[in-house]
C-alpha cells in the first residue's frame, strides 16, 4: 500500500519529496510572495496579521424570530458575520407557502431555513441587528432565489436609511448548488441564470462597492463528487462565462469586472495537504487566467478572494462528535491554505440541522485556532513544502487540462446543459463510496473502529415546528395590507424589465418594497423564462 | 424484474445518496422508477400503477411528511414493504422502524441496501436484522 498511495483526487505520491520535486517554473511564483501576483502565497501581504479570517457559518430555520435568535447568537459568539438560510421548499424553488407542492410538505417547511414571504420578514429577523455594520449573505444560493433575498436585505438597509454604498457583503448565486448539486424541482434555465447573475453584478458595481455580487461555489461540485482539478477548473470556466458574458454587454472592461467576480468558495475536505495545494494553485490560476485570457496587468484585479466550507460529505453519522475532529482538521487545512472566510460544518450535519452547541463549537475551533496556535503569525507557512509545491504544481496542471475539456465542451454552461459535468461527477462519486465499501478508504465508525451506538450520542436538532402555519398567516397579512395596486403595477414592470435587455434589479428592488412575495417574483420568472430541463435523468 | 419506486419526500435538493443508491439497485438488475421529488399522491399512483414491488424514500424532511406517505401506501398500495434512507434523525428512525420501515442513514453500505431490496422484494422476509442502517454520507448546499 506504501507503494501506490494517492491523493483524494487520483496524483500519485510518493513517501518523500525533495528539491528536485519543486519544479523550477514555480520559482518565481514563490518569491513573489504573499499579496503580490501570482499570490500562491496569498491574497494579501500581512495575511491574519493585518486581516484574521472571517468566521462565517450557515444558519437558519424556522420562522423568521427563530433566525434572528440563532443570528444574534452565532455574533455573540464571536462570529465575523452572517449567513442567513432560508427555507429550501420555497426560497429554492420560488414557491409561496400556498403552492401546492409546498402545502404536500408543508411539515416540512422552515426546517432547514427560515420561511421568508417578503421583505417584511427580513425586517424582522434583522431586527436589532445592526447591518451596516456587519458583512452579511442574506441568502440566495439558489440562482433564481438571489435577486429577491439581496433586493429585500438592500430594502431593509434603505428604509434604515442606510446608503448601500456602506454595506458589505456578499451574494452567491451558484451554478453548481443550483445546477449540479442541489438540483430543485423547478428552475430556471442556466442562461437566464447567467444574465441574473449578471445582472446583479452590474447593479453593485454602480450601487455597492464593497459588495461581492456572486459567489461561484466550487464546494458543491465537490460535494457531488467533482475532483481538485475539476473543482478548480469548474470555478474558473463559471468565470469566463461571467466575464465574457459581462464584457459583451460593453458597460465594464473586464479589469473592472474582475474583482467582482473573484470572490469565491471552495470545498475543503479530509485530504489535508491536497487541499492546502488546491487554495493555493486557485489563487495562482485566477492571476494567470486574467493575465493571458484578458491581459489584465493590474495585480490587485487578479486576486482571488476564497471563502472555504468544511465538507459536510466527509462527517459521519456514526460516532457524530468524531466530527469536531474532522472539523477541526478540515479548518486548519483551510487555514494553512490561506482563506479569507471560513465556514466549519457542523459536528450534527449528517443527521439534522445544527443545534445551537454544535454551531457554538464551529465558531469555538476556529476561535482555537486563531487565539491559541499560533498558526495566524505566518503567511502561508507551509510555502516552500517540497511536498506541498510539488503537489500545487501538480494540481494546477491537471486542472488546466481540466479547464480545456470544458472549454472542449463548449464552455461551463455547455457543459451542464448537456450533462457532461453530472456524468462526471457521478462517475467520481460512485467511485467514491465504491472506495468506502471496498475499505480501500478507511473513515473511522463507517468502516473501521465502529461501535454499538445505543444509546445515540445526540439525537438531533428538531427546530421549530410551527413555521408553515406562522407563514400561511403572514403571507395572508401580507396581501391584504399591502398596497394592491402598487404590488400588481411592481410585476408588470418587473415582467416588462425581464422581456428586455435592461437590469431586474431595480425592478426586484421595487416590487419587494410593494411587499411582492417571493412566490409571485417566482412566477414572473417562470412566465419569461419557464423551466430547465435537467440533462440527467437520474 | 423487481420494480423498485424512488422518490425524494422532500423539495430539498440533496441528490448525492439518492442517485448512488438508485445506480447501486440499478446495478443489481432491479428496475429503478425514479420519481424524483414528488409528493405523497404521486409515490402512492406510482406504486399502483408501476405494479412496484419495493419502495424507496429518500427522507430531506419531517417525519410527518413521511407518514402521511406510509398511511397513504397502506391504504392503496397494502404489503408493498418501504425502505428509508437520507437525513434520518435516530429518533425520527425509530419512529420509522415501529411503522415496518427499513432505515438506512448516512454511512450504510450500498451492498446492505441492495441485500435489503432483494430480501423485501422476494415474499416474506426474515426478521429486520439490527445490522448498521443506511445512504452514503450528505453533502450540504
Amino acid at each position: 500500500m506504501t507503494d501506490d498511495r494517492l491523493t483524494a483526487s487520483g496524483i500519485p505520491i510518493k513517501g518523500c519529496y525533495g528539491p528536485d520535486d519543486v519544479p523550477k517554473s514555480v520559482h518565481g511564483a514563490l518569491e513573489a510572495g504573499p499579496g503580490r501576483a501570482p499570490f500562491v502565497r496569498g491574497a494579501y501581504e500581512g495575511m491574519y496579521r493585518t486581516k484574521p479570517w472571517r468566521i462565517f457559518q450557515l444558519s437558519g430555520f424556522g420562522n423568521p424570530a427563530d433566525e434572528r435568535e440563532r443570528l444574534l447568537f452565532l455574533l455573540r459568539q464571536g462570529e465575523g458575520g452572517i449567513i442567513m438560510e432560508h427555507d429550501r421548499n420555497t426560497a429554492d424553488h420560488l414557491y409561496d407557502v400556498d403552492h401546492p407542492e409546498v402545502v404536500a410538505r408543508r411539515e416540512d417547511v422552515g426546517l432547514t431555513g427560515a420561511v421568508i414571504i417578503g421583505v417584511r420578514d427580513y425586517e424582522t429577523i434583522l431586527e436589532g441587528i445592526p447591518i451596516e455594520e456587519i458583512y452579511t449573505h442574506p441568502g440566495g444560493a439558489v440562482v433564481q432565489h438571489a435577486p429577491f433575498a439581496l433586493a429585500c436585505y438592500w430594502t431593509v438597509a434603505k428604509r434604515r436609511g442606510i446608503d448601500l454604498r456602506q454595506l458589505a457583503g456578499t451574494g452567491q448565486s451558484d451554478f453548481f448548488l443550483t445546477y449540479v448539486g442541489c438540483i430543485t424541482k423547478q428552475q430556471i434555465p442556466p442562461r437566464a441564470g447567467l444574465r441574473l447573475n449578471n445582472d446583479i453584478t452590474e447593479f453593485c458595481l454602480e450601487n455597492l462597492p464593497r459588495w461581492v455580487p456572486v459567489s461561484i461555489a466550487g464546494y458543491n461540485g465537490a460535494d457531488s463528487g467533482l475532483s481538485a482539478p475539476d473543482e478548480l477548473a469548474t470555478v474558473f470556466a463559471t468565470a469566463v462565462e461571467y466575464l465574457d458574458a459581462l464584457a459583451d454587454r460593453g458597460r465594464y472592461r473586464p479589469e473592472e469586472l474582475s474583482h467582482k467576480v473573484g470572490g469565491v468558495n471552495f470545498r475543503v475536505g479530509m485530504d489535508f495537504f491536497e487541499d492546502i495545494a488546491k487554495l493555493r494553485a486557485a489563487r495562482k490560476m485566477w492571476s494567470d487566467l486574467l493575465e493571458q485570457r484578458y491581459g489584465i496587468g493590474d495585480e490587485k484585479a487578479r486576486q482571488l478572494r476564497i471563502h472555504v466550507v468544511t465538507a459536510g460529505s466527509a462527517l459521519t453519522y456514526q460516532q457524530p462528535l468524531n466530527n469536531i475532529a474532522r472539523g477541526t482538521i478540515m479548518a486548519l487545512a483551510s487555514v494553512l491554505g490561506g482563506v479569507q472566510s471560513l465556514g466549519v460544518a457542523c459536528y450534527d450535519e449528517a443527521l439534522s440541522i445544527p443545534s445551537e452547541h454544535a454551531h457554538q463549537m464551529s465558531v469555538r475551533i476556529q476561535q482555537i485556532l486563531q487565539h491559541e496556535t499560533g498558526i495566524d503569525a505566518v503567511a502561508d507557512p507551509l510555502g516552500g513544502s517540497y511536498y506541498l509545491e510539488a503537489l500545487t504544481s501538480e494540481l494546477e496542471a491537471r486542472a488546466w487540462e481540466s479547464f480545456a475539456e470544458i472549454e472542449g465542451q463548449g464552455g461551463f454552461i455547455e457543459a451542464l446543459d448537456s450533462g457532461w459535468l453530472h456524468r462526471r461527477a457521478a462517475r467520481r462519486q460512485s467511485e467514491q463510496w465504491d472506495e468506502v465499501e471496498n475499505d480501500d478508504r478507511l473513515i473511522v465508525g463507517v468502516n473501521c473502529h465502529q461501535i454499538d451506538e445505543t444509546p445515540f450520542e445526540i439525537d438531533g436538532f428538531q427546530g421549530t415546528t410551527d413555521a408553515w402555519d406562522q407563514a400561511m398567516g403572514r403571507l395572508a397579512e401580507v396581501r391584504s395590507s399591502r398596497d394592491g395596486v402598487a404590488a400588481r403595477r411592481a410585476l408588470h414592470e418587473l415582467e416588462r424589465v425581464c422581456r428586455s435587455d435592461g437590469n431586474v434589479m431595480g425592478p426586484v428592488m421595487q416590487a419587494v418594497d410593494a411587499d411582492v412575495t417571493l412566490g409571485e417574483i417566482g412566477g414572473v420568472f417562470r412566465e419569461v423564462w419557464g423551466d430547465w430541463e435537467p440533462p440527467i435523468r437520474p | 424484474m423487481s420494480r423498485i419506486i424512488i422518490a425524494k419526500t422532500g423539495l430539498d435538493g440533496h441528490w448525492r445518496g439518492t442517485l448512488l443508491v438508485s445506480r447501486a439497485l440499478r446495478d443489481a438488475g432491479f428496475e429503478v422508477i425514479m420519481l424524483g421529488m414528488a409528493r405523497g399522491e404521486d409515490i402512492v399512483s406510482a406504486t399502483v400503477d408501476e405494479d412496484a414491488d419495493l419502495v424507496g424514500l429518500n427522507v430531506g424532511g419531517r417525519v410527518e411528511v413521511v407518514e402521511r406517505i406510509l398511511d397513504d401506501l397502506t391504504v392503496a398500495a397494502p404489503g408493498v414493504p418501504v425502505f428509508a434512507g437520507g437525513v434520518v434523525p435516530p429518533w425520527v428512525r425509530r419512529r420509522l422502524e415501529a411503522r415496518g420501515v427499513e432505515v438506512f442513514p448516512p454511512g450504510s453500505k450500498l451492498e446492505e441496501i441492495v441485500a435489503a431490496a432483494r430480501r423485501l422484494t422476494r415474499g416474506p422476509s426474515p426478521p429486520a436484522s439490527a445490522g448498521p442502517a443506511a445512504t452514503p454520507p450528505t453533502e450540504d448546499g
